[in-house]
């Protein structure tokens, strides 16, 4: 049975791409247009995940929000927002959402938050030491990395970029989630800066492969796994 | 500016000379009084004795003169009495002076003379008077005034020690005076101070003594509430427009994304990236625009929070890394170990990106980001061995919308030094742009928060 997401926004051609999109991706969408509707069918629960817009009329997102918690529903919940300065971020999560998405975004990055929160939800039965990905293989202790029987030598910074890579393999990672999870740094220059390092591992552990594991997703980021 | 000119300068002047002057009137006063009253105390005394003498020497001539002043002389009972009939020629005959004392000149106005009378050892203050009679004779009459001069001089003396006093004590009178004013504006001036600095919620804290102080202190407190009630306005406004501004660029970029992914046409495909591209890039300057507005607003501050910032200039070096070296330049830090500091991230983060960047578009040669300690800061430095900027145009390549080179294209909008100014601004600090010879050399100056507590922050270096 898919999963089901409860997704609140008001407006409409808005609510009409995500709903699509996420039906596209295999996700069951409910949809309501206001705070009040989306509060009554998140009570109801069942829903992997919640996709909340934060200005809505009536009963704005931070209010459905409060009221979610302090009802005890635990559903992971993700903030949509024109409102995206840190403060706003800083209120959203201390409210309780599980992440915050800034408009506009691109669809592949809420997809991949959207996955990830539903995985958070259901870890694994305990923190990996080696991570696998086709034929690459990366041993977190020994901090070695092959693929078949090559060994790769990585820089510390490529390391940590496969790391992130390979703890979201099969979805897609986009730029932002690359400079905060691998770096911690909070500003997309916008410049191809992310690209080059992403080239300088693509060539490290695809060159000379019969098979590509790094992918560029257009307009949205990366992914790495096996070519779909 | 001329010292004198300060109306603290003036206040404390106008203090001391008013001090000053009660005081001499005060101590100078009676002596002065006292000295004029016991001349004429002393004048009146020997005018009647002169006047009665003359009566006798009008009814009586030399001989009853001569009885007369004797008799007075003689009596005893007026002690402070000088007196002398003498011939034309000085002789005296009768009288309690052995002789006339020079330089009388007769008829004149009674003088003070010092000398010695007969039976007394030293000389004294005496008030004289020498009168020429008909016949020649030189009749001489006075009165001693010894003791009260020397009262008088005492008196005067311990008024000029006490006045050398007053003008210490007028001193310190103008000193206090100052300080009582300068201290009651500071609770008004610290706040102001801070309120400049981004902490907006700072008021003047309440006076109940209802002088001219408070009454400063309550209309600074409206303005800063009025202030405060305009910056809310601007956030609204500032988030209104942002919500205005992104739900359609969402949607634009949503029906974008689903473009790239179903366009088949290979002729179509680079345009709807091209799109997509020039949707972000109006979106980042949407986004640092509004960012520049609320910083220079003082919007923020709350989400302050403690950085290493050598380690943040790592970071930066890192990310930038691949792309210097693909340039065939290299990044180096230059930091002290460990220096914290309380800072917005997400906006410092942005700073020193756009400096990187701009290194890379317009610089050239190894760029260093070096990191020095300062009391209440620090200072991120981010240079380049470029061509620099020429210093007249360094004003305006920190306006918003400036772009000095507009023959090349790239990314921004001419924001990135404004925010770069903003954000330093936020961090009660401030940017300034210098020679690196060759090269350019930003210099971020950052205050920390923790280091300055409300009412000593300093001034903002501008």
């Amino acid at each position: 049975m898919s999963q089901k997401i409860l997704l609140v926004e008001d407006d409409a051609a808005t609510a009409e791409f995500i709903a699509k999109g996420l039906d596209e991706a295999g996700f069951t969408v409910d949809r309501a247009a206001n705070g009040r509707d989306g509060l009554f069918l998140a009570t109801d629960g069942g829903y992997a995940c919640i996709v909340l817009d934060r200005m809505l009329p009536g009963l704005d997102g931070m209010a459905v929000l409060a009221a979610l918690r302090g009802a005890g529903l635990e559903t992971p919940v993700i903030i949509l927002s024109a409102l995206g300065s840190p403060e706003d971020r800083i209120k959203g999560l201390t409210n309780g959402c599980d992440d915050y998405l800034v408009k506009p975004f691109a669809f592949a990055e809420l997809l991949a938050r959207i996955r990830l929160l539903i995985r958070r939800g259901n870890p694994a039965s305990g923190p990996d030491t080696v991570l696998r990905c086709d034929d690459l293989e990366m041993d977190l202790l020994a901090r070695r990395v092959r693929r078949g029987e090559r060994a790769i030598d990585l820089q510390p910074r490529e390391f940590r970029l496969l790391e992130f890579l390979l703890r979201h393999a099969d979805q897609v990672v986009t730029r932002t989630m690359l400079l905060e999870g691998v770096w911690d740094y909070h500003f997309d220059p916008g410049t191809n800066v992310v690209d080059v390092h992403l080239s300088r591992l693509r060539k490290k552990i695809d060159e000379g492969e019969p098979r590509r594991l790094l992918h560029t997703v257009r307009g949205a980021g990366y992914r790495i796994g096996i070519e779909p | 500016m001329k010292p004198w000119r300060s109306t603290t300068f003036r206040f404390a002047a106008l203090v001391f000379l008013f001090q000053l002057v009660a005081a001499a009137v005060l101590l100078l006063g009676p002596a002065l009084l006292l000295r004029s009253q016991s001349h004429a105390n002393a004048v009146t005394v020997a005018e009647t004795l002169r006047d009665d003498l003359l009566d006798a020497y009008a009814d009586g001539g030399t001989t009853a003169l001569a009885r007369a002043v004797d008799a007075r002389a003689s009596r005893g009972i007026e002690r402070s009495t000088v007196l002398l009939l003498a011939h034309p020629d000085g002789t005296p005959v009768a009288g309690n002076l052995d002789h006339l004392p020079s330089g009388l000149i007769p008829d004149a106005p009674y003088t003070l003379v010092k000398l010695v009378r007969p039976r007394h050892a030293s000389p004294e203050a005496v008030l004289l008077q020498s009168v020429r009679l008909r016949d020649g004779s030189v009749l001489v009459t006075g009165t001693v005034v010894e003791s009260e001069r020397q009262v008088i001089a005492l008196l005067e003396r311990t008024s000029l020690i006490a006045l050398g006093l007053s003008v210490i004590f007028a001193a310190f009178a103008a000193f206090v005076s100052t300080r009582l004013i300068l201290n009651r504006l500071q609770a008004s001036v610290a706040t102001l101070r801070d309120v400049r600095e981004g902490r907006l919620s700072r008021r003047v804290p309440a006076d109940p003594t209802g002088d001219a102080f408070a009454l400063l202190g309550s209309e600074v407190n409206q303005a800063l509430d009025r202030m405060a009630a305009l910056n809310a306005e601007l956030k609204l406004a500032t988030d209104a427009l942002a919500h205005d501004l992104k739900s359609p660029l969402t949607r634009m970029r949503a029906a974008l994304d689903r473009a790239a992914q179903h366009v088949e046409d290979p002729l179509a495909q680079p345009f709807v990236d091209q799109a997509l591209t020039e949707s972000d890039r109006l979106m980042a300057i949407v986004e640092t625009a509004l960012s520049i507005t609320r910083a220079e607003a003082g919007m923020g501050r709350e989400s302050f929070e403690a950085c290493d910032l050598p380690e943040l200039l790592e970071t930066v070096a890192e990310i930038y890394a691949p792309l210097v070296e693909d340039q065939g330049r290299a990044i180096v830090v230059e930091a002290p170990g460990h220096l914290s500091l309380r800072v917005h991230r997400q906006l410092l983060d942005q700073a020193l990106g756009n400096l990187v960047d701009n290194t890379l578009k317009y610089g050239s040669g190894t760029i260093t980001l070096s990191l020095e300690s300062e009391p209440g800061g620090a200072t991120i430095v981010v240079a380049d061995q470029g061509t620099g900027i020429a210093p007249e145009r360094r004003e305006q390549a920190l306006r918003r919308f400036t772009r000095l080179d507009e023959a090349r294209g790239g990314w921004g909008a001419g924001l990135g030094l404004s925010l770069v100014q903003a954000v330093a601004h936020l961090h009660g600090g401030g940017v300034d742009l210098h020679d690196a010879a060759p090269g350019l050399a930003v210099r971020i100056r950052l205050a920390d928060p923790l280091l300055s507590p409300p009412g000593t922050v300093p001034p903002p270096r501008r």
